[in-house]
């Protein structure tokens, strides 16, 4: 602006103008290009600014701002880990910054007692702090309790900055956002930890464990490694869940860190650290370290172990220094049995609390007395987690004295319980939550229609079990059945949503409420354009739509019985009526419907009786219908048998009919018999034609000749039952006999078909009619 | 009887839908059958010979589970199945598949000749 604003001739001054406006812009300033914009925590750079503002008041540099930003734009870890290093060699209380820093934190987060320093309300700190709330508790009430003469160290020590890690991003055990907390990161401890300490050890929940957490303090830094990276080696590695190689990376630098204590230690990405990552999660941390720092290897060596085989190293090289070396003041060693020490004590019990119980890392071949099975396991685990039992029990066994009387079990209980600290990963509430949510899903207001399938079954398999428990007093097998919530069925007449006052509906679509898409109009095709397979086969069409919908019938004809049973008394009646309706709609649908006349044309159930299903359609049908339309049914199918044979060459599906014939046939009364027969053999009334291609063919089918032999059976029957028929007296009756058994004699024997069955009155059947010698004949052709 | 996701952990089998069994303790599930399995390990069949590959920690998407049930521990121990070395059973595997792979390729080609194709089963979509 002020360059166009300017004439021409004053371009000089215009330019010094803006060089001085420049210099009023902070143009490298610290949010935009220095680690202020690399650096998300406003609280880091916080104080780094508040230092830098500091040292620019005291040594004022004429080339102004940029020159003391030039240490910003620097490496910023280096850069922080130096002025953290400045600012702890002033002495803190009367660096102006940090008692500034300690001032706009508030003064009610100044906790008393252990730990009180300004250091724990600093910003800095605060990142320590942070993810110990998702620790497990024991390992910091361990260090309260077992390490007690480290307090009067700690504020020597902990003044050292090279000696502490620098702090990690928060990041909640879960999620990736902090915690929320009720009480403020620094407020002290309001009761004993002790008593939660059993539960926690046992049973790590992250609800409970940050709650606890909260009120813990931090351990003094320094030779007291940082709780948080205490609590994750513990985790890690003495939960008796070792890891396969994988993991042993990530546990190495923890290991490293803890160690070294180094204040070079970069600060770690976020989340990726997480204690309670590190607590659950093993071996899916492993990929991040490799980015690690290898600055981390710097600093102290001491028991240094090599990056590789950091966590079998570990437990597999006996411990150099020896474990009595614990009490004494820090030296490179003890950090290793600093660590050791609060790896073992933190697995314990708060039973086993003393210092001088220290485990040390080797293991003890001791015989086991519950061996789980481990077979899944690594060979290396597996030695791994047997160790870890082992020392377990040992330590428990000693601590209990008198208790270890309680009993094998007891201890056992509490060796997997101590092994398997996972196991009730999932609380009681999620679990359930999630079996809500499946059982929801069951929910249904009819469940024969949502679930028909398996609502038979498990009937059947009552059944059978009802069965089988009347037969046998046998033990009575429990079958867990899955109690599906019921659902009663709610009538919903959906209302489109209606505005007061608005002219016309909203025209918003929805499942309830579909709106038309697409106008498809049926057109029908004249008869004269269509060739002739167009016709047959829109003919086909519509026997295969017929039959769909006497199928749709059927089904709900068959499942009156259950509706029945259901219904209460005064719609049974309704019920009844509505089934009768639909009998007699199949029964339409299958012989086509009724014109004026009698049916002369069994066109329309041969067309049905041609498809596979239409048979079987016919077969269930069969039971419902009337006997008289039964009856019509058999001899309309009797009189075009031959006809259906064929067709049914590839479908062989004609057999199925024959149980509900056979019940069809129970019930007729002679005359039909008669009839039936005569269909089947049609046989003219006047002259027999020298073959009978009708009888013929039934004869050669398996279906036909089994239908025959029935239809013969039952006049048999009714024969030798009522003696007083005129059976006798038929002549017809007598003269299809003749024919038949003619038939049969004729056809050899290779070409008569196999029947289903025989009926046992056969043979007298034919007796009556033949001699002897025939008779034989006969008997050997059945 | 322990009920799943309980101390005393049950160990659970998983198969996949890439057909790859799993073996390991349940820790965690939703509502998608989404699986946390610790321990896990993958056991790989080949004939009357199994082999276990351990694989640590698994988080498996539910879409991609067929089915998961309760290992009985008793159970567990008497099959008739032989467990062999992880080399051994990856040995096994190959042969497998190669074998298969031959006898595929024979049926496609003796197809080929006479002039029908049938689509290999890669290039059908899994459903």
């Amino acid at each position: 602006q002020s360059l166009e604003d300017c004439p021409l001739d004053e371009d000089e001054d215009a330019f010094q103008a803006l060089g001085e406006e420049d210099e009023d812009i902070d143009q490298f300033n610290d949010d935009t290009f220095g680690a202020g914009a690399v650096d998300d925590d406003w609280q880091e750079a916080h104080e780094r600014l508040a230092e830098l503002e500091d040292k620019a008041a005291s040594s004022r540099e004429p080339d102004g701002p940029v020159g003391n930003d030039g240490d910003v734009l620097g490496d910023p870890e280096d850069a922080l880990a130096e002025r953290l290093t400045r600012l702890v060699i002033d002495s803190e209380l009367e660096d102006p910054a940090i008692m500034q820093a300690v001032h706009t934190r508030g003064p009610p987060q100044q906790p008393g007692g252990l730990n009180s320093s300004i250091w724990d309300s600093s910003a800095v700190l605060r990142r320590i702090r942070g993810p110990l709330l998702a620790q497990e508790m024991p390992s910091v009430s361990v260090l309260d309790y077992a390490l007690p003469q480290r307090p009067p160290q700690a504020r020597d020590e902990e003044r050292d900055p090279s000696e502490r890690a620098l702090p990690r991003r928060s990041s909640s055990p879960i999620i990736g956002s902090p915690p929320v907390r009720a009480v403020p990161i620094g407020t002290p401890p309001k009761q004993a930890a002790i008593p939660n300490f059993n539960q926690q050890i046992l049973c790590p929940k992250p609800v409970h464990i940050r709650a606890t957490m909260q009120q813990r303090y931090p351990a003094p830094y320094g030779e007291r490694m940082s709780p948080n990276q205490l609590c994750n080696v513990p985790n890690s590695s003495l939960l008796g869940h070792p890891f396969p190689h994988s993991v042993s990376p990530v546990l190495t630098h923890l290991q490293r860190a803890q160690l070294l204590g180094g204040a070079q230690v970069k600060p770690l990405p976020a989340g990726r650290m997480s204690p309670s990552q590190f607590a659950r999660v093993s071996g899916l941390v492993g990929s991040p370290l490799p980015s690690m720092n290898p600055k981390l290897l710097q600093g102290r060596v001491g028991q240094m172990m090599s990056p590789a085989g950091g966590f079998r190293a570990f437990f597999g090289a006996p411990p150099a220094p020896p474990p009595s070396q614990l009490p004494h003041p820090p030296g490179p060693g003890s950090h290793l049995q600093n660590l050791r020490l609060v790896l073992s004590l933190s697995w314990r019990p708060a039973r086993c609390l003393h210092p001088s119980l220290t485990i040390p890392a080797l293991p003890r071949p001791q015989p086991q007395m519950f061996r789980p099975d481990t077979t899944h396991l690594h060979p290396q685990h597996r030695r791994l987690l047997h160790q870890r039992q082992q020392q377990n029990r040992n330590q428990h066994r000693s601590l209990n004295g008198s208790g270890g009387d309680r009993g094998g079990h007891r201890s056992s209980h509490q060796e997997q319980i101590r092994k398997d600290p996972y196991a009730n990963l999932m609380l009681q509430r999620e679990k359930d939550w999630v079996s809500k949510i499946q059982m929801m899903q069951l929910q249904s207001t009819d469940p024969y229609l949502d679930d028909y399938y398996y609502q038979n079954y498990f009937q059947k398999l009552e059944k059978l079990a009802a069965a089988e428990e009347v037969h046998g007093d046998g033990p009575k097998k429990e079958r867990t059945k899955l109690i599906t919530p019921q659902v009663a069925k709610l009538e919903h007449t959906y209302k489109p949503v209606q505005f007061e006052g608005s002219l016309g509906k909203l025209t918003v679509s929805s499942v309830n409420n579909p709106r038309k898409m697409i106008d498809a109009v049926v057109t029908s095709r004249s008869e004269d354009d269509e060739t002739k397979e167009k016709q047959v086969r829109d003919k086909r069409r519509q026997t295969l739509v017929t039959i769909e919908k006497t199928y749709s019938l059927l089904l709900d004809v068959e499942d009156y019985e259950r509706r029945y049973l259901l219904s209460l008394e005064g719609e049974r009646p309704a019920l009844m009526g509505e089934r009768k309706q639909k009998i007699c709609d199949m029964y339409d649908n299958l012989r086509g419907k009724a014109p004026g006349q009698d049916r002369p044309s069994d066109d329309h159930f041969m067309q049905i009786m041609c498809i596979r299903k239409g048979k079987r359609l016919v077969a269930r049908i069969l039971p419902f219908l009337a006997p008289e339309q039964a009856a019509d049914v058999l001899m309309a199918t009797a009189r075009n048998l031959p006809f259906l044979i064929k067709k049914d060459a590839q479908d062989e599906v004609l057999p199925c009919l024959l149980r509900p014939f056979s019940h069809v046939l129970y019930h007729l009364p002679l005359g039909t018999v008669t009839s039936l027969v005569q269909q089947l053999t049609n046989l003219p009334q006047s002259a027999a034609a020298p073959t009978n291609l009708h009888l013929t063919a039934v004869l050669q089918n398996k279906f036909g000749l089994s239908l025959l032999y029935l239809v013969l059976s039952r006049g048999e029957e009714l024969q030798s039952s009522d003696t007083n028929t005129e059976l006798m007296q038929d002549n017809q009756w007598t003269e299809l006999m003749l024919m038949a058994t003619r038939e049969l004699l004729r056809i050899p024997q290779g070409a008569l078909a196999k029947p289903v069955s025989i009926p046992s009155n056969l043979i007298s059947l034919f007796s009556r009619y033949v001699d002897q010698q025939k008779l034989n004949l006969l008997e050997t052709k059945l | 009887t322990a009920a799943p996701l309980s101390f005393p952990a049950e160990k659970h089998l998983v198969l996949l839908r890439d057909g790859r069994t799993l073996i390991g303790y349940l820790r965690s599930i939703d509502q998608f059958a989404n699986l946390v399995l610790h321990q896990t390990v993958e056991r790989i069949h080949v004939g009357k010979k199994y082999g276990d590959i351990p694989r640590g920690i698994f988080v498996v998407r539910g879409e991609n589970v067929v089915l998961l049930g309760e290992i009985d521990l008793e159970k567990e121990s008497d099959t008739p199945l032989q467990q062999v070395s992880i080399e051994e059973i990856l040995e096994e595997q190959r042969v497998e598949q190669q074998a298969k792979q031959e006898s595929e390729k024979l049926k496609v080609q003796a197809l080929k000749e006479r002039g029908l194709s049938v689509p290999r089963a890669d290039t059908l979509d899994e459903y």
